[in-house]
This record gives structure tokens, C-alpha cells and sequence, in this order.
């Protein structure tokens, strides 16, 4: 059930990075870009952690990649709002 | 009102709130029967058979337009015109300015804010109000 | 090396409930439907860091949150793909 669970979540991080990027094409917002790279972190942590044992010694090592998929996504954030304003496309 | 403008705020209405042209004309369809309540199929088979629009695809724009207060709900269910503010009132007449004075540039311009709308999920994220 | 994680988790924490907030507050002011499905996600996210946070750092021993961490994670990104699928289109 884990795995699955597991599983199942990687899939939908990945398809939403996927999505994330088509809106990073379509709109030229690097937030989107951003969001994209910690959505795939994500995903990667979910498989890395799935992989690993319970207990295993390095599993903490891999939520580093989550963590660092949300500091990217603050990244992001500070980064929308110093950047000045951006008007929409009209 | 003067000129049918499209300002910030109206063009941020139409992105959130009209998604098509068909939600324009049936919101536009409501603003002219104010004294009615009407039924979603009561609704369709009104702008049929100039703008056919399939009951699903109406039931959407129509809770769409009640989550941002442009409608009252009565206990039957059925629904009527009733803006909860100036402000959205302003936005209806608006619509039905810039829909009988300059329909081309409405039209673009509810497909051009559609494609845009993700970008709603970016300025979320805009401390300011931009 | 432990202040720094703890740090570091707390960070992502704290980022994913500011993603909340301003997406709930976004829905607010416009009403745009898909930015309540993408705070819903973000509380999703935010539930599964804060155990994170506890599983990993406050009790790195003693319990074993996994299944509430997937089941909050995967709750929250079904509420993103759903917005993205009916909404942004």
C-alpha cells in the first residue's frame, strides 16, 4: 500500500512539473521554471525514498532533495517579488 | 460610462470570471431578465438556437458567476441577476457595453485572458497587489 | 549540523504554508477557482512537512509517520493536477 501510495505521488509530481513547464513556455514566468524544478525534486526524493530500506542511514540525505525543492520554491517567491512588476500579456 | 474601456480590473473580472464568449452571453442573458429566476436548462433553451450552449458547460459558468456574488440563489434552486456590489454591477454593465460597442476586441480579448489565466497562479504569489 | 537541519526543514515548512497563504489570499481577491485547488495542494504539502519535520527531527527514532506524509503529499498534488486539468485549461 505504501508503495503505491508512494508511487502514485511521484507520478502526479512529475506530471505537475510537467504542466508547470508548459506554463513556463506559454507565459515566460520563471516562477513556473522554479516550480517545475521542485516538483521533479520532489519526485525524485519520493523514488529515492522508496528505494531505500526503512531505517536505512542515508534516508534523511535524500529529503535534503524535498527541502531543497521548497527552498527553491521560496527562491522563487522572493525572486517574483524584487524583480519588479511584471504587466500581464495582453 | 462613455467608452467601453478595458481596464485592468475589468480585464481581471473577464479572466476570472468569463471563460468563454458563451459565459459572456449567458451572463449577459441574466442581466437583462433581472426580474427572473431562472433554471440552467431554462437558460439554454432561451439563447438557443443563436449560441447553443451544452447544460454542463452552462451549469459551470453559472457556478462560476455565483462563487464571485453576480447571482442570488433562491430556494428552488433557481438563480437571478443579483450583483453583491457596485463594483461587480459596474463590471456587468461593462460587459454589456463592450459587448454591443466593440464585440471583436471582447471576443479576443476573453481568449486571450483564457490562455493567460495560469498566470493568476503566478501573481498569487505577488506580496503587492500588482 | 543539527541546527542546520532543523533549519532547513523548518524552511521548507514555513515555505510551503506561505505558498497557502498567498494562494488562499489570491483566491480571495479574484475568485479564480484554480487558485483554491493549488492552496488546497499546499496544505497538503504543508501537512506532509510538518510531520516531515517532526518524523525526521523532533522524533527521528521513535515513530515512523510515512503513510500520513504520502497520503497528505499525494492528496495535495491530486488538488493541484485537478486545477491544472479543469481550471488552467
Amino acid at each position: 500500500m505504501i508503495d503505491f501510495l508512494a508511487g502514485a505521488a511521484t507520478v502526479g509530481y512529475c506530471v505537475a512539473a510537467v504542466f508547470f513547464l508548459r506554463f513556463w513556455r506559454k507565459t515566460a514566468d520563471r516562477l513556473f521554471l522554479a516550480f517545475a524544478a521542485a516538483f521533479l525534486l520532489l519526485a525524485v526524493n519520493q523514488v529515492l525514498a522508496a528505494v531505500l530500506e526503512f531505517g536505512d542511514e542515508r534516508t534523511p540525505y535524500v529529503y535534503t532533495l524535498r527541502v531543497l525543492g521548497f527552498l527553491l520554491i521560496l527562491w522563487a517567491i522572493i525572486d517574483k517579488n524584487v524583480s519588479g512588476r511584471r504587466k500581464n500579456p495582453d | 460610462m462613455e467608452d467601453a474601456d478595458f481596464s485592468d480590473d475589468f480585464c481581471r473580472f473577464l479572466q476570472t470570471t468569463i471563460p468563454a464568449v458563451d459565459a459572456a452571453e449567458l451572463l449577459l442573458l441574466l442581466r437583462r431578465t433581472p426580474d427572473r429566476s431562472w433554471e440552467v436548462a431554462g437558460l439554454t433553451a432561451e439563447l438557443r438556437p443563436s449560441v447553443p450552449i451544452p447544460d454542463a458547460d452552462a451549469a459551470r459558468y453559472l457556478e462560476t458567476f455565483q462563487a464571485r456574488g453576480l447571482l442570488a440563489v433562491e430556494d428552488d434552486r433557481r438563480m437571478r441577476y443579483r450583483p453583491a456590489t457596485d463594483e461587480l454591477r459596474m463590471y456587468g454593465d461593462m460587459l454589456a457595453l463592450a459587448y454591443k460597442e466593440r464585440p471583436v476586441t471582447l471576443i479576443r480579448m476573453i481568449y486571450a485572458l483564457r490562455d493567460s489565466r495560469i498566470q493568476t497562479f503566478a501573481d498569487a504569489f505577488k506580496l503587492r497587489r500588482g | 549540523m543539527d541546527m542546520f537541519k532543523v533549519v532547513l526543514y523548518l524552511l521548507a515548512a514555513l515555505t510551503s504554508i506561505a505558498c497557502m497563504v498567498l494562494l488562499f489570499r489570491g483566491y480571495a481577491r479574484s475568485g479564480a477557482r484554480l487558485l483554491l485547488w493549488s492552496a488546497l495542494c499546499f496544505v497538503g504539502l504543508s501537512v506532509n512537512n510538518v510531520l516531515l519535520f517532526f518524523d525526521f527531527v523532533i522524533f527521528p527514532t521513535q515513530v515512523d509517520l510515512r503513510p500520513w506524509r504520502l497520503v497528505a503529499a499525494l492528496a495535495g498534488v491530486l488538488f493541484l493536477l485537478y486545477a491544472f486539468i479543469w481550471e488552467a485549461e
